[in-house]
């Protein structure tokens, strides 16, 4: 057992566990922050994914030893029903969603590749940030279109690319 | 009583297909479960805790056949925190499950027959100490010859794997003379066609939870796709009741048909008598759902075509084996469905169809979308195309002379009675933009040594059970305290949503807001049987259904409201949420109101209603259960470029034309068909679970390759509105056509682009290659 010490949504957190514990099961069982999604548990699907800092990561490959004072952003994080982010209203308003059960960590990838650009993406560049998220249900199209809506929002005055 | 209702059930509705007198049916309305999805606080039954929890694992068979000789559970028992370690000994009721056949043991006795067979149970304190007890389980097996191959196990030297033999079912259809058309004929086209073990890959694995309550109720929360039908096979186990048994099944992480047979709820059930009352947790990681998980059923399709010079195609024969693996499950469902759609949506005078469904070793497949004439609808569309180039016609053209419509004989025989989209779909494949401007896109590839190809294929799919397998819906309305009104439809949410649909439909026929809707699925004591999510059935049960049981909501609060307002109810009209005699509009009603008063007098504030589903009145002798009442149908036409390098193969455009009837949410609907048209992608050119000697050499996704978002191409969709008269919103079904007739379009584009026609799918670059091989020798690859 260890004593973990990091921020998650802009919290504060401890907690005492495993050090060879997964981030994954930290955030699910120990914060009980159930959104991130356990799919393949190996790196494959992105269902997992969660910010360390501005990096998008799957956190059932990351060990609570490794993220001892890091920054994390889960899709609790990006937006709760209240007060819900611009890229999780596109991503209604699109039909982006189906199941749901992938739609967490894409959020998660989205929301921090819109962070990183200041232009409203065109399919290839949505294609590449998202690359590493598989959805069974969607068959995608929708998604990229709701991150391009969340763009335009985002900013009226961006160049379309 | 006169109640105005706006009542879609009227027959001059029927006609229409504009939805602008509906406020919200037909609108492009978003999910109704959009917000908690988005934000991750929608709680998956996966996701749940309890205090006290127990975690719960499955022994798997170590070989694909082996004889058991001993079970010793003696050393798991006394590891510190194991609670239970159970084995076939502590099954009280019947040692077996399967939707059609109950052939699949719990827990094996005797005998394994394929590693997706479970032997023992754990229940114990963590996941790990459960994991740690599974290793100490001694089971002494005697392995046995293995059964690898489907036409092996036809034989009469292969091991027999069930007590009536390795052929599970055989079904046929025959109609007219094939041997004489075979005469007649000016062209016949003779192939093979192999289909792939596509894996459903649902994002949520199987899993969920099994409780014993203290009022002795057993409570079984697990995502499923037939929560009565769960609950009567998980009872049969049990020896138990089925009133003492509760099963929630919805929401699911995805499911398209992998999820209709049980999966773990029995284990759970099993498990939650033993753990003194403690709640049981399984969740299945996705090795061992890729093990344990039914699978789509490969198939081995031979086809005979006959086609005139005029481009009739005048007879049909086809025969199909299907691996159903080691237990039927769905399996002769599948093949039967698969035989009935064999011959595509045409009228082919003579046909001689027959299919088996034959046990192996290889896991289990059973029930996934498009449920067999994904695999079959590959040899008529690529015949009509080689016809089609012969005599030198349009491929669209071809179809519109073969297919049937409204009123005519199909190739099984029957009269068509319902609606019949085929030719409108081709009519707007015609028009499209990227078939009128095919050779144009064509001569654009990315890199010159890459070749573009364009194809159309159209197909159709059943929507309800066959005949000889019961259908009915059922829905109930309950108004609650706030005035809000809860609909209750027994079809799970699996992520196609119909729940929005249903909230569109209430809220129609009550004439209120849709977020004044709240609906329930898929919870054995919140909804009635209403029947399966499966089978394109959902929309149209579920639609149907809240359309039955609506006009008794309005009834019980209009004439509440009379009583109430000692107005006659005949003058009371709903507007709002509200209740409002039109002869005095300041004379109205809250629902609010109504329903204080309704509680008050301890009168029930619920109505239930049910239907059954239209059917054929004779079956097709031998056929297992065709004809269906109702096809949903649909034209896929497709651009892909071929590296003609390396074999690799990109779908680039797919253009997705539905007839569901009338749609009765675009954007639901285009959720159809571009998860639809992307899963057929994947199908066709990627997807294969390995098995050898009945092991599976896929594991995970790292392994099994299915489209991520770098392959998604653009995708249209034109829906054509054929509206079904038997649906009061003339609403058909959806949900597997969409990714059907996209996989021989991809075929033939495939044959467009490069002259190679690929047989076996996947169509992997390797078999693409090879393919191309003979071609290559004889004219070198030019650019452009
Ligand atoms: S669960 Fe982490 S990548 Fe799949
Ligand atoms: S919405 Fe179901 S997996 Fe993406």
């Amino acid at each position: 057992m260890k004593n973990i010490r990091f921020h998650v949504n802009g919290k504060e957190s401890n907690v005492q566990c495993p050090p060879a514990k997964t981030l994954l099961d930290v955030l699910r069982e120990d914060l009980e922050l159930i959104g991130s999604k356990e799919c393949c548990g190996k790196g494959e699907c992105g269902s997992c994914s969660v910010m360390i800092g501005d990096e998008v990561i799957c956190s059932c490959l990351v060990l609570a030893g490794q993220i001892e004072n890091e920054t994390i952003i889960t899709v609790e994080g990006v937006g709760l029903r209240e007060n819900m982010d611009i890229v999780q209203e596109a991503f209604i308003n699109e039909g982006a969603t189906q199941c749901g059960y992938c739609t967490p960590g894409i959020i998660v990838a989205a929301k921090s590749f819109l962070n990183s650009i200041e232009h409203v993406p065109t399919t290839d560049e949505v294609k590449t940030a998202l690359g590493g998220n598989l959805c069974r249900c969607t068959g995608y199209q929708k998604i990229i279109k709701a991150v391009q809506t969340a763009a335009k929002i985002q900013n009226p005055f961006y160049a379309v690319k | 009583m006169s109640i105005k209702v706006n009542n879609p059930i009227g027959k001059k509705h029927r006609q229409e297909t504009s939805s602008d007198r509906f406020q919200w049916i037909g609108k492009r309305v978003p999910r109704i479960d959009g917000p908690e999805k988005v934000t991750g606080e929608l709680q998956y039954m996966t996701d749940r805790s309890y205090p006290n929890m127990v975690w719960g694992k499955v022994l798997r068979a170590k070989y694909p056949h082996a004889r058991i000789t001993n079970i010793d559970t003696t050393q798991a028992k006394v590891l510190p925190g194991v609670i239970c370690v159970l084995t076939y000994r502590d099954i009280p009721g019947f040692n077996g499950f399967g939707i059609v056949t109950p052939d699949q043991p719990v827990l094996c006795e005797d005998v394994v027959r394929c590693t997706a067979d479970a032997v023992a149970l754990v229940a114990a304190e963590t996941n790990e100490i459960a994991e740690e007890a599974l290793n100490l389980i001694q089971v002494d097996y005697e392995p046995l010859e293995v059964v690898a191959d489907a036409e092996y196990a036809m034989t009469e030297q292969a091991p027999q794997l069930h007590p009536d033999g390795n052929i599970h079912s055989h079904v046929k259809i025959n109609n007219g003379d094939v041997n004489q058309a075979f005469e007649e004929a000016d062209y016949i086209f003779e192939n093979t066609y192999y289909s792939p073990r596509q894996m459903h890959a649902f994002i949520e694995t199987e899993g969920g939870w099994g409780m014993l309550e203290e009022d002795g109720v057993l409570t079984i929360q697990c995502p499923g796709q037939y929560a009565y039908r769960d609950r009567l096979q998980i009872s049969r186990a049990l020896g138990l009741n089925p009133e003492s048994i509760h099963v929630i099944s919805s929401p699911n992480g995805g499911a398209f048909g992998g999820k209709d047979e049980i999966t773990v709820q029995i284990y759970l059930a099993l498990l939650a008598l033993h753990s003194g009352g403690r709640p049981v947790k399984i969740h299945l990681s996705r090795e061992e759902s890729v093990q344990a998980g039914m699978k789509r059923h490969p198939f081995k399709v031979q086809v005979k075509t006959a086609a005139k010079k005029d481009g009739t195609i005048i007879a049909n024969q086809v025969r199909a084996v299907a691996d159903t693996g080691a237990y039927a499950s769905l399996g002769p469902a599948v093949i039967a469905l698969a035989v009935e759609h064999a011959c595509g949506p045409y009228k082919i005078p003579h046909v001689d169809i027959e299919g088996f469904c034959v046990y192996t070793n290889n896991g289990i497949a059973g029930a996934f979308r498009g449920f067999g004439v994904n695999q079959v609808c590959v040899g008529i569309e690529t015949h009509l195309d080689m016809t089609a180039e012969k005599i030198g016609m349009d491929p669209i053209e071809i179809r519109k002379i073969n297919a049937y419509r409204q009123g005519e004989t199909s190739s099984i025989g029957h009269v068509v009675k319902s609606s019949v989209g085929t030719h409108q779909t081709l009519d707007k494949a015609q028009n499209c933009d990227l078939w009128v401007n095919r050779a144009s896109y064509k001569k654009q590839p990315s890199e010159p040594w890459k070749k573009r190809g364009v194809a159309v294929a159209t197909s159709f799919h059943g929507v309800g059970m066959g005949i000889g397998t019961p259908d009915y819906g059922a829905a109930s309305i309950e108004l609650l305290p706030d005035g809000r009104l809860k609909v209750a439809v027994g079809c799970e949410e699996i992520g196609t949503g119909n729940g929005t649909v249903y909230a569109q439909v209430c809220a129609e026929m009550l004439h209120c807001d849709m977020s004044d809707i709240t609906v329930v699925q898929g919870d054995t004591s919140e909804t009635l049987d209403g029947g399966t999510v499966t089978a394109s059935r959902s929309i149209y049960t579920g639609s149907k259904a809240i359309a039955t049981v609506a006009p008794q909501m309005i009834q019980l609060l209009a004439e509440t409201a009379a009583e109430i307002l000692h107005t006659p109810a005949k003058n009371m009209e709903i507007e709002n949420s509200t209740v409002i005699d039109k002869k005095d509009p300041s004379n109205s009603l809250t629902f609010i109101e109504i329903y204080d008063y309704l509680s008050k007098a301890k009168a029930s504030t619920k109505v239930n209603g049910h239907f059954y589903l239209p059917k054929e009145k004779e079956e097709i002798k031998g056929s297992g259960g065709a004809p269906h009442h109702i096809y949903g149908y649909m034209t896929h036409v497709v651009m892909v470029e071929v590296d003609t390098l390396t074999g690799e193969t990109d779908v680039l455009r797919v253009v997705s034309i539905p007839d569901c009837g009338r749609v009765m949410n675009l954007q639901g609907l285009e959720g159809q068909t571009e998860g639809g048209a992307i899963m057929g992608i994947g199908y066709t050119l990627y997807e294969d679970v390995a098995i050898e000697e009945g092991y599976h050499k896929t594991k995970n996704f790292a392994d099994y390759i299915f489209p991520t978002i770098r392959e998604t191409p653009e995708i249209e969709t034109i829906p054509v509105e054929d509206p079904e008269p038997t649906n009061p919103f003339g609403a058909k079904g959806i949900g597997e056509v969409v990714m059907i007739p996209i996989i021989p379009a991809i075929m033939s584009a495939i044959y467009d682009a490069t002259g190679a026609r690929v047989r076996h799918l996947p169509a992997t670059p390797e078999r693409i290659f090879e393919a191309m091989k003979p071609m290559n020798k004889s004219a070198p690859i030019s650019s452009r």
